[in-house]
């Protein structure tokens, strides 16, 4: 939220009592939709984090403090998938800050199609994450697929590869396959940052003969600290708790390769239907994501 | 300075053909592995551009009174194996149930978020700063953590495989980037505008329906497609509710064909093709409010 609307938002007394109720009455429905939204999860999540509820045993609940978190923490896996999805995080939201770097500043400048070259961009972030998901299944597909198809004919293989069956690489053919879809969101929020530079600085260093390179290094890029700090925020949020891709593409395979966090999550509730341990998984995912969120914040803040 | 001058529509043209492959190219192939053949698609190296391009797999989407069965399913192309499953007639009903969840969760989200927004930008009264401040939190919460909670309170509501447990719920992760978008616009027009209503006699209702919302249609319109597009996309939440085609949308059924290997990626591919065409549809009309309604959302969250 912008420091305006925050300032504003302290009110000067006395408040009208019309609008108190007024505001208070178009709030309401808001209000009702954010308790489903935030507090009750939260609550009741924590709530039955601290039994051994599992809907295969729907009779016996026992309650059992903070048991399901200790078992998490001890368990071997749940550090695995931890790494897993931090490495996952890290490969993506670099590759992300740089290809949508380069695309905003292509789009940046003035010529003839920009405007055909912006609306595109749009097509791979409007698409469903299963659309995405299935497209490139086909495209790394082991049989008949175009990675194999491409690289074969420009000879770089001599015979097909099973891509997503080879542990060392899924991950970062999952992330490759998140990073197409997440790319144009962030190259447009880097483009308005740039639209936001002012010219007089470009024509100011043009005047001090500063070249292509050096207006770039001096005055774009340290002009859209804001902008990387956004996307890098979002993106990480975005990367952490992906679910979709690793559904559709690998189902946490070959040999766990792609079992991250959020799978985790997915397996212990719905597979082993056990919400107890699938509980506390979120929350302790829920409470990862906010100390993110605010680390991030704040190291990038300072920098600001 | 001249070699550069020559240089820039070079580099330019370079650089927005680079661009446009990398965009494009995958769908490029969806597309036209959906127009192949059994027969064709499993050539190696592969056909970038159909030799026979047929309709047969969408044919079998929307012929669905043409039943497909055992016996049929195999038809024109034994010789593979791939077959048309005889599921491919779900996935209209899929999309239709995907259409009407997403039309009701619009409606009901412009309900909830025009007047909270317009109370937020322009009503001083005590609480406003915590109900911002409550709209940034529930931005960081991550779906999959809400899948449990709502899993259980939506059984105990007796509405699992009901298409009423995705609205409910695809509004309460779509109303808060809808605020945003439509405070961060509030905000901007003029408070003036709020007072001379006041002044002339409208009630607080009145200010917000007869001068805000004309005002607001740019915003509204960023509102509609964010919130349909997000219905018409979501998959976590529908896979965790729905058990059969009295709630399964599309999503979940274009999924289920991908996790059944017999069938064939030229069917698979022709359900991509209809699972992405509304929303690249909108996503191409409307791309300046698109644009505009993602970095007033995006940058003040």
């Amino acid at each position: 939220m912008s420091a305006k609307s925050l300032a504003a938002a302290r009110p000067r007394f006395p408040v009208s009592r019309y609008d108190q109720r007024s505001a208070m009455l178009f709030l309401l429905p808001m209000m009702a939709v954010l308790a489903i939204v935030a507090v009750f999860p939260v609550v009741y999540s924590f709530w039955v984090s601290l039994f051994d509820l599992k809907l295969t045993r729907p009779n016996r609940v026992p309650f059992v403090w903070f048991d399901n978190y200790a078992r998490i923490f001890h368990d071997p896996q749940f550090w695995e998938s931890v790494t897993r999805t931090a490495s996952f995080t890290v490969m993506s939201v670099t590759a992300i800050m740089v290809i949508a770097t380069l695309m905003a500043l292509l789009l940046n400048e003035e010529f003839r199609g920009r405007r055909f070259l912006s609306a595109m961009l749009l097509v791979p972030w409007a698409i469903p994450y299963v659309a995405n998901g299935l497209m490139w299944k086909w495209i790394y597909d082991s049989g008949y697929g175009a990675l194999n198809g491409l690289l074969y004919q420009l000879d770089f293989i001599d015979k097909y590869m099973v891509w997503l069956g080879d542990p060392d690489k899924t991950l970062a053919l999952v992330a490759n396959a998140f990073v197409w879809k997440e790319v144009p969101l962030a190259a447009i929020l880097l483009l308005v940052t740039m639209k936001s530079i002012p010219a007089d600085l470009y024509s100011a260093a043009k005047v001090d003969g500063a070249n292509v390179w050096q207006r770039l290094v001096h005055i774009t890029l340290p002009s859209l600290r804001p902008g990387f700090a956004l996307v890098i925020i979002y993106e990480t949020m975005m990367a952490v708790r992906h679910f979709d891709m690793f559904f559709i593409l690998t189902e946490g395979g070959p040999a766990d390769a792609t079992h991250v966090l959020a799978w985790e999550v997915y397996v212990e509730t719905f597979r082993k239907l056990s919400f107890g341990t699938g509980s506390a998984l979120a929350y302790v995912m829920a409470l990862v994501t906010f100390l993110l969120a605010f680390s991030i914040i704040r190291t990038m803040g300072k920098k600001l | 300075m001249r070699l550069s001058k020559l240089m820039r529509p070079v580099l330019l043209a370079i650089a927005s053909v680079v661009f446009l492959g990398y965009v494009l190219a995958p769908i490029g192939w969806l597309l036209s592995s959906s127009f192949q053949s059994e027969a064709e698609i499993t050539s190696k190296p592969p056909h970038w551009i159909p030799h026979d391009p047929t309709l047969q797999n969408f044919s079998a989407i929307f012929q669905a009174d043409k039943k497909v069965t055992y016996e049929t399913r195999r038809q024109g192309d034994t010789a593979t194996g791939g077959y048309i499953p005889s599921t491919a007639k779900n996935l209209l009903p899929a999309m239709r149930n995907s259409l009407i969840v997403a039309v009701i969760v619009v409606l009901l989200n412009l309900i909830v978020s025009v007047p909270a927004a317009y109370a937020m930008a322009k009503i001083r009264f005590v609480g406003r700063s915590s109900s911002i401040y409550l709209m940034l939190v529930t931005r960081v919460i991550p779906d999959i953590a809400l899948v449990v909670p709502f899993f259980l309170f939506i059984r105990k509501l007796g509405l699992l495989d009901n298409l009423a447990s995705l609205v409910i719920t695809y509004l309460a992760i779509t109303v808060p980037f809808s605020i945003f978008i439509l405070l961060s616009y509030f905000e901007s027009l003029p408070d003036e505008l709020d007072k001379a209503a006041r002044v002339d006699g409208c009630s607080r209702l009145q200010t917000l329906l007869r001068v805000f919302l004309p005002l607001a249609t740019p915003s509204l319109v960023a509102v509609v497609l964010f919130t349909f597009l997000t219905s018409w996309n979501e998959f976590l939440l529908a896979l965790m509710f729905t058990q059969t085609l009295a709630s399964q949308t599309m999503p979940i059924v274009v999924a289920s064909f991908t996790s059944d290997f017999t069938i064939s990626f030229s069917f698979i591919n022709a359900a991509g093709v209809l699972a992405i065409i509304p929303p690249v549809i909108l996503a191409i009309m409307f791309e300046r409010y698109i644009v505009s309604g993602l970095t007033a959302g995006a940058v003040k969250g």
